[in-house]
């Protein structure tokens, strides 16, 4: 092989790309490498200093805590560089000289939180809770919490060292920004998620044992806070300390500014301010450190997110008191909680289970000096939520089921290609669009619900099956029937006619695989689009997708709209107003099943009506009884409409002027046609499909006036066939059988 | 009614016969017909007589009645159970046609084959490439089966 430039080039950068890819922690530069082993040191010296503390001594130079509320209060423009001149590092007391608390908040927190003591709590509080909050609007002191320097990434290329000191940010009122909280009333969502079982990346096997977890737990906490609009969004991750006596939880925020984990059990021995508390939460926090490899696992995508973290949003103390469980015993919780992990069906009652209260709550942030009052926050035990999931999903596949059956049903009413004519193709593809995007939906759903893989995967299932299959069969038997309309203009059908220049147009008529291949590349292209609008919508804010979402609702439950439509274009004439023979009565029958339109209704109003109207619905949706009340209206005068067509004619509502004569069938014919298709002497044609002579009504002759009309049809193209007879091939294709021109449909 | 079209159609069969084809009900059964072409006289086909059996449909003339040659033919449409490709007897079928005017059809598909839309590949094949060949095999098979 030639060796020229090129090759080396390419060479040279793909051994670049190899080598230059970031090794297992992510460092890329000597800097990063410095700032990393910083880091760690820092932790591990926090770590020593930690080890050294006792329940009556202050931190001391770990980051976030070397300041109290009462030690900026007294010198607003402190350095927070350790030591501090004149503080007191030898005791400890739940004061504001001492705490990150002002003493409001720390009485409130003793005496209106946490005033519950010593019942029965579930030790397992895996869960989501939703609720609201009130900003309380005291004005407390925002704290500076300075972000070390280390943390900073690097200027420039050159700089191959971070700088190692600690500057004291004298202006903390960067916070007004769009990252403090400053909403009156919002909305919270809290996932606890507990940690019991969590190992280190290192060491997988290596598991966090809590040799306490009678009485401790260690908790992740995803708080989520919005404002009522959504304008204004927070997550925050923090980790928690869950007291099973007491029903209390501790929550704190961590970052670059707040190594938050070591303020654990000085704060959890707020109210008590008891050595063997503080020894217990002390003994768990060390067992996580230890059993996670908390130092040695830092990696550069750790210190680039808490940097960013610490940049971007308050750190936050919350301080939450669960409602006890009055009236179980201690052993019931025992049974309740093992037959909720592994059910075996003991006797636990599950049913009547009550939900992960918070009875009072409270956030404070320090660093943004703002306090939030938690309301009403609550919700399920994360394993009865699922639960409840899987139930409602169950239905929904049940619902899926039923409408794959009447579509089958429905399909089968509309065997011939002149009864499937009369069917609207936009109402089916509405529908088709709608079940389609669910499929997708409930398929991405699997990967955000490993406990309800299952049931999600039949629903997603019974979607792809029903807008895949069913009703893209029926679409194209619809599309092909109605193809020779498609190039016509809508007055020329209401004419049922398809005389003029316009019937030059339609000469290919398109056969049912190219038909196919065209409808399922838009059915792909329209259910990608509307699954990606969906889901973007749900991030939108709340003034822009409840209008959007409420618009979107309307029209897709708008179905039979199209189905009037094409009801009035065909014509059908009144039920009632029907004689003559039942081939006739048979060819005017409604083309959709009542039994379809009524169960269709109703199956896709119920989940609409289940979201917007159930309260503890399953997809936290908010509540609009009136829209939904709306919407049924709608659906309820959609088929009214429908109804009224099918008794007194399909074009009532149409003023008589706006309706053109339609094709008629049945006519007189001229002498010169009689001549032109070579007749007798008796006044008849011969039929092509029977063979036989039919008798016509020719105009000039008045022998001939005895002929009812009704017993032959003239074809546009003029050939003329016994009624019975063409209406038997008009069932099979709109052709003529001598001309193979297109015919209108009965 | 397609009782009686198919009664129509044999009369006319027996009024008017049509040059180089025959057809009539096999037994009493008036549904199951068989034919007879003469191979066209411009064709490699030329001296044989080819039977095919017809069944029709009982909706028939809705439905196309279903026609095959019983006698062995080498043609790129037909294949050796008999089977005819043809437009008219499929999709494009109408009903204003009958057995006479499908016959003629199936005489004209003899003199001039569809190689484009073959039921045996391997026979339009040699009738693409190699016309000579083709005839021949067309007349040996002819000689062997059909006279």
């Amino acid at each position: 092989m030639e060796i020229d430039g090129n090759t080396v080039l390419l060479l040279f950068v793909f051994l670049f790309i190899l080598y230059s890819n970031p090794s297992g922690d992510g460092v890329t530069s000597q800097y990063e490498y410095i700032q990393l082993q910083t880091l760690k040191a820092q932790y591990q010296d926090e770590f020593a200093q930690f080890g050294n503390l006792s329940h009556s001594s202050n931190f001391r130079n770990i980051t976030g805590l070397k300041l109290s509320y009462g030690d900026v209060l007294r010198q607003p423009d402190i350095n927070a560089t350790y030591p501090i001149q004149g503080k007191d590092y030898d005791h400890w007391f739940t004061d504001q000289n001492y705490t990150l608390l002002p003493e409001a908040v720390s009485d409130q927190v003793n005496n209106e939180i946490w005033a519950t003591k010593h019942n029965v709590f579930p030790p397992n509080v895996t869960s989501t809770l939703r609720g609201r909050v009130v900003n309380s609007h005291d004005g407390f002191l925002p704290m500076p919490m300075p972000i070390p320097e280390y943390y900073e990434p690097a200027q420039d290329l050159i700089q191959n060292r971070p700088s190692l000191s600690e500057p004291y940010v004298a202006d903390p009122g960067d916070y007004t920004g769009s990252h403090n909280i400053t909403f009156d009333e919002g909305e919270i969502v809290m996932e606890i998620i507990s940690t019991d079982s969590t190992s280190s990346p290192l060491e997988p096997e290596k598991r966090f044992h809590n040799s306490q977890s009678d009485k401790w737990r260690f908790l992740h906490l995803e708080i989520h806070l919005s404002d009522l609009a959504e304008n204004q969004k927070h997550s925050i991750s923090t980790k928690a300390i869950y007291d099973i006596r007491n029903g209390r939880i501790l929550a704190v925020s961590e970052s670059a500014k707040f190594h938050s984990l070591f303020a654990l059990p000085h704060y959890m021995n707020l109210k008590e301010e008891d050595e063997t508390i503080y020894n217990e939460v002390k003994t768990l926090v060390e067992e996580y450190w230890n059993a996670t490899d908390f130092f040695n696992t830092r990696t550069m995508a750790y210190l680039q997110n808490s940097y960013a973290a610490a940049n971007s949003r308050c750190e936050f103390l919350a301080f939450l008191q669960l409602e006890p469980w009055w009236g179980y015993s201690k052993e019931q919780i025992k049974t309740i909680d093992e037959e909720l992990v592994w059910p075996l069906g003991r006797r636990a009652n599950l049913s009547s289970l009550p939900p992960i209260n918070v009875s009072s709550g409270l956030i404070y942030s320090p660093d943004c000096g703002v306090k939030l009052h938690m309301n009403n926050v609550s919700g399920l035990r994360h394993e009865l939520q699922i639960k409840k999931m899987r139930n409602v999903l169950l239905l929904g596949a049940l619902l899926l089921a039923s409408q794959i059956y009447l579509l089958l049903r429905q399909m089968h009413h509309t065997n011939t290609p002149s009864m499937v004519n009369k069917i609207s193709y936009w109402g089916l593809s509405l529908m088709n669009l709608v079940d389609g995007a669910l499929a997708i939906i409930f398929f991405y759903m699997t990967s955000s619900f490993a406990a309800l893989f299952q049931p999600l995967i039949v629903c997603s299932f019974a979607c792809l099956i029903l807008a895949s299959v069913f009703e893209m069969r029926y679409m194209i038997s619809v599309y092909a029937s109605q193809a020779n309309e498609r190039n016509v203009s809508l007055f020329t059908l209401l004419r049922r006619s398809t005389d003029g220049d316009e019937r030059t147009a339609p000469a290919v008529i398109l056969d049912e695989a190219s038909i196919s291949s065209s409808l399922y590349r838009s059915y792909i292209f329209k259910t990608f689009f509307s699954m990606i609008v969906i889901l973007s919508m749900t991030t939108w804010p709340r003034s822009l997708r409840v209008p959007v979402e409420s618009f979107a609702v309307f029209v897709l439950n708008s179905y039979w709209v199209p189905q009037i439509v094409r009801n009035a274009i065909k014509g059908n004439e009144p039920r009632r107003g029907t004689t003559g023979n039942s081939s006739r009565r048979n060819q005017n029958k409604p083309p959709l099943l009542w039994s379809f339109v009524i169960g269709t209704s109703v199956i896709r109003f119920l989940p609409a009506a289940y979201a917007f109207s159930v309260p503890s619905n399953i997809f936290y949706h908010h509540q609009d009884r009136p829209f939904v009340a709306l919407v049924a209206l709608w659906l309820i005068f959609q088929m009214a409409v429908l109804y009224s067509q099918d008794v007194v004619g399909a074009r009532w509502f149409l003023p008589n002027y706006t309706i053109p004569d339609g094709y008629g069938y049945h006519k007189a014919i001229s002498a010169g046609e009689l001549l032109e298709h070579g007749s007798s002497e008796n006044y008849t044609i011969d039929c092509a499909i029977c063979m036989t002579d039919v008798a016509v009504y020719v105009e000039d002759i008045p022998e001939t006036h005895k002929v009812d009309q009704h017993e032959y049809m003239v074809t546009p193209c003029g050939h003329i066939f016994h009624t019975g007879c063409l209406e038997n091939w008009l069932s099979y294709k709109l052709q003529c059988p001598v001309c193979r021109s297109p015919l209108p449909p009965l | 009614m397609s009782l009686k079209r198919i009664t129509k159609e044999l009369n006319d069969l027996g009024r008017d016969p049509p040059t180089s084809c025959s057809a009539g009900p096999v037994g009493d059964d008036l549904y199951h017909w068989q034919a007879s072409i003469m191979g066209p006289p411009d064709s490699p086909y030329a001296g044989g007589v080819f039977f095919l059996s017809i069944h029709f449909p009982t909706d028939y003339p809705f439905k196309p009645p279903k026609i095959s040659f019983t006698t062995k033919i080498y043609h790129p449409n037909i294949n050796a159970n008999g089977n005819i490709c043809l437009d008219i007897l499929k999709d494009q079928w109408s009903p204003a046609l009958t057995i006479s005017k499908v016959l003629l059809s199936i005489c004209s598909l003899l003199t001039d084959a569809n190689p484009d839309d073959p039921l045996v590949p391997e026979i339009a094949h040699i009738y693409k490439t190699d016309r000579s060949k083709y005839e021949a095999t067309a007349k040996e098979w002819t000689k062997k089966y059909a006279v």
